[in-house]
């Protein structure tokens, strides 16, 4: 009784007003992407053109199991909250470098993870929480001082194939997650919970049961069931519109259409919700009747531009079939789709920003060489929007994959994807890093990668974009223009989402690579 | 003794290529060799002749001694030595493969003609060691064939003799990574006119590393070279094309084939 009206009487750190203001403090790094707009932008300036060249190591913190670390950590006032594979979180004092707290949770030795590596990218904080999604399909809640577990509930059931690897999204009062398991034929959701209780807000299927909208596009099976449309990466928010944006994930299975003909809503898709009650509130399909696995998880980058004379509040996308968009995110009426990387697919888009399908580009027996790849164009790694040069800023994949078509019999938490794919790799695929106008697709540079890779960027008011590779080169380039202006070796590839933050007056970047995460200062 | 005798005998059954009933058996090779076609010629050629990965069409393959180690390599595949885990099979397509694999070993291979021993003495005579490493013995610019016999087949061998620039090698080193064209010529030329030209070691955004033909090592940033050209479609090794005739070129060809013990 009396610690409870302690508890109450100490405000919380992270309330839902921080988070929405998260750029008025742009020392800390407050939710996944910076902010609900997802730029993932810093608007420190400490480190900048003039400077980064002398830009080194300030402290490293290393994995305590090995994985691959995918993680986006955040800071808040002095402590760092990052995620380790497969869903650890740590705290770490930022100005030490030392770990505070670590939490595992009991991830079972026939756990079910079919469809990626078991990976983390991040937690959310809100009030005094900190909310981790888990490879054993779980959220878990846990205080944010001493990692000790405040709930833990099941989010899908592991044996059917569901399971989390993002970062969920706090917003006001309600944690929102979604799933992975496409892969085992899982019927795909968006959940909300209440931050405080763990009890379920809502849930929207991103599937369509008979009878639903949407249900029309699946044919006369049973192929919705086991439809896929996972929702396996954090989405975007605005609080003015108060429209929740969340993307999904590819039909299962992956590469066979066989039991599933038809555009397949809402996989591929990005959905309008409404964050109260989980009602979609518009939707727009970028891959229909999909058979590459070309999920839309991808980040939607929420920004404002003049489009024909009026200020328009946009929605852009790099998406993973290797067309960029740009909706316009309160009616989702489709405004630009062009290509940011090579695709043998599609002759374009209509006006409507549909695909114009070739032929001969479904997957084979024998198999089909298409670009882009399985992994696409673009995927799960972050863009980029600096406000201060209005470019978008994607990592791009050049590569195609030789797609096989195969058998699919559906057996719950096991690989239902119908076939696969050969990759046309090492010296036939390359990458870049390219900057395009953010409105209309165009590109201004390009800067050449070694390979496809899965680096996400940072951009920064210091004029900065930083980026890393595969091969371990982690780097900053020239916002404006494209041009090397300082790089390091890491050692390992560089998969972790890098970020800024500031303590003591002084500017980190942080980005894990390998089996580190790695903290750089002038 | 009892349990010591019932264990062995369990463990000959096991190494033993399991027999299931003969309709079911035919079936499945014949849709394993299906899929075969589909997912695993490309490096292992038709009838698992081999290709760019080692030939499989012997009774014993190093790699998978029993179906279990089989099967994970199929599932898995062999990190680091190029051999991927192509895409996930359904158990039904797991067992056609695996009992494909398994009768392409079983059949009379056409013996490789030639004669080993001269292919021995033609292989000192051309100064092969000078830039290969046989049981520790050679020049290590090139590839090391110790095993090659095993990790090869005939024809691919054949082709790297007459014609070595057609396909560089890949996937049997760890570094580079997978994928990658290994012992790739490549030429720098430097900012004040000086030119490298070695065999790529490694790459990455930044810098790539030769060795040049002398065995000397460069470890070059790219920002200071002019150009960096990659020469696919050249090799360091010449072509013995025009140096061996016929019959030599059986005998050279017999003479790598053994090279990795017995088969």
């Amino acid at each position: 009784m009396v610690l409870a009206a302690l508890v109450a009487t100490v405000s919380a750190q992270a309330p839902y007003e921080r988070l929405l203001k998260a750029d008025s403090e742009p020392q800390n790094w407050l939710t996944y992407a910076g902010s609900y707009k997802s730029h993932r932008y810093s608007a420190l300036d400490q480190i900048n053109r003039k400077n980064v060249s002398s830009l080194k190591l300030a402290w490293a913190y290393q994995i305590q199991r090995a994985g691959i670390v995918e993680t986006s950590p955040l800071v808040v006032d002095g402590v760092m909250y990052m995620t380790e594979p497969p869903s650890t979180v740590t705290a770490i004092d930022v100005r030490s470098g030392r770990p505070i707290w670590t939490y595992s949770p009991n991830i079972p030795t026939d756990v079910i993870v079919i469809g990626s590596p078991p990976v983390n990218r991040g937690v959310a904080i809100l009030d005094d929480m900190v909310y981790v999604g888990t490879v054993h399909g779980h959220l878990i809640a846990l205080d944010s001082k001493s990692g000790v577990v405040r709930w833990d509930i099941a989010v899908g059931d592991n044996k059917s194939g569901y399971y989390l690897t993002l970062a969920p999204l706090a917003l006001d009062g309600k944690i929102v997650v979604g799933v992975s398991g496409a892969e085992t034929g899982i019927r795909g959701f968006i959940d909300a919970y209440d931050a405080k209780t763990g009890r379920l807000a809502w849930r929207t299927y991103t599937i369509p049961a008979p009878g639903e909208p949407g249900f029309e596009t699946w044919g006369k099976g049973s192929g919705w069931q086991t439809g896929g449309g996972s929702t396996w990466l954090t989405g975007s928010f605005d609080p003015e519109l108060n429209l929740l944006y969340w993307a999904t994930g590819n039909p299962a299975p992956d590469w066979n259409a066989d039991n599933r003909p038809g555009d397949n809503l809402y996989t591929d898709s990005v959905l309008a919700i409404d964050p109260a009650n989980g009602k979609i509130k518009w939707h727009f399909q970028f891959t229909p009747e999909d058979v590459h696995d070309w999920d839309s998880n991808e980040t939607m980058v929420l920004f404002e531009a003049q489009i024909g004379g009026r200020e328009r509040k946009l929605l852009a996308q790099a998406n993973r079939n290797g067309f960029y968009y740009v909706l316009d995110r309160a009616t989702g009426e489709f405004l630009t789709g062009v290509p940011y990387a090579k695709q043998t697919w599609a002759d374009g888009l209509d006006a409507k920003g549909r695909p114009m399908r070739k032929k001969g580009i479904a997957p084979s027996i024998e198999g089909t060489l298409v670009f882009p790849n399985i992994g696409g164009a673009a995927n799960w790694f972050s863009p980029s929007y600096s406000p201060q040069t209005k470019l978008f800023y994607q990592a791009a994949r050049e590569m195609g994959t030789v797609y096989f078509k195969g058998a699919a019999d559906y057996k719950p938490g096991t690989a239902f994807t119908g076939g696969g794919g050969r990759h046309i790799q090492g010296d036939d695929a390359s990458g870049a890093i390219r900057a395009f106008d953010a409105t209309t697709g165009k590109m201004k540079w390009e800067f050449p990668l070694l390979s496809p890779g899965y680096t996400s960027l940072l951009s920064t008011a210091g004029g900065l974009v930083f980026g890393g590779s595969e091969e371990g080169n982690f780097f900053a380039l020239d916002a404006e223009t494209g041009k090397p202006l300082w790089d390091t070796q890491v050692g390992g590839a560089v998969r972790g989402i890098p970020m800024s933050y500031a303590v003591d007056g002084k500017q980190y970047v942080a980005i894990a690579a390998g089996f580190t995460l790695f903290v750089f200062s002038l | 003794m009892r349990l010591a005798l019932c264990s062995s005998v369990l463990l000959t059954l096991a190494l033993a290529t399991p027999k299931p009933s003969a309709a079911q058996s035919a079936t499945d090779v014949a849709e394993g060799k299906k899929l075969f076609g589909g997912l695993c010629v490309t490096c292992h050629g038709f009838d698992g002749a081999g290709g760019a990965g080692p030939p499989l069409n012997r009774p014993r393959l190093l790699s998978a001694p029993d179906d279990t180690a089989l099967r994970a390599i199929i599932a898995d595949g062999i990190p680091n030595k190029g051999m991927p885990r192509v895409r996930r099979v359904t158990d039904d397509e797991m067992r056609q493969l695996v009992a494909y694999v398994r009768s392409i070993g079983k059949v009379a291979r056409t013996p490789v003609r030639g004669d080993a021993p001269r292919g021995g003495q033609l292989y000192a005579k051309l100064g092969c060691s000078g830039c290969h490493i046989i049981n520790g013995a050679g020049g290590s610019l090139g590839p090391e064939l110790t095993n090659i016999g095993v990790l090869r087949g005939p024809d691919y061998l054949r082709q790297a003799v007459l014609e070595p620039a057609a396909r560089l090698p890949k996937d049997n080193l760890a570094i580079p990574a997978r994928g990658y064209n290994e012992f790739l010529p490549v030429t720098v030329v430097l900012r004040d006119g000086a030119e490298v030209r070695g065999i790529r070691l490694n790459e990455d955004v930044f810098t790539i590393q030769l060795r040049d033909a002398s065995g000397k090592f460069h470890s070059v940033r790219k920002s200071d070279a002019v150009a960096i050209r990659k020469e696919t479609g050249a090799s360091l090794m010449p072509s013995y094309a025009n140096r061996l005739v016929g019959g030599e070129i059986d005998d050279l060809v017999a003479y790598l084939s053994r090279l990795g013990g017995a088969l």
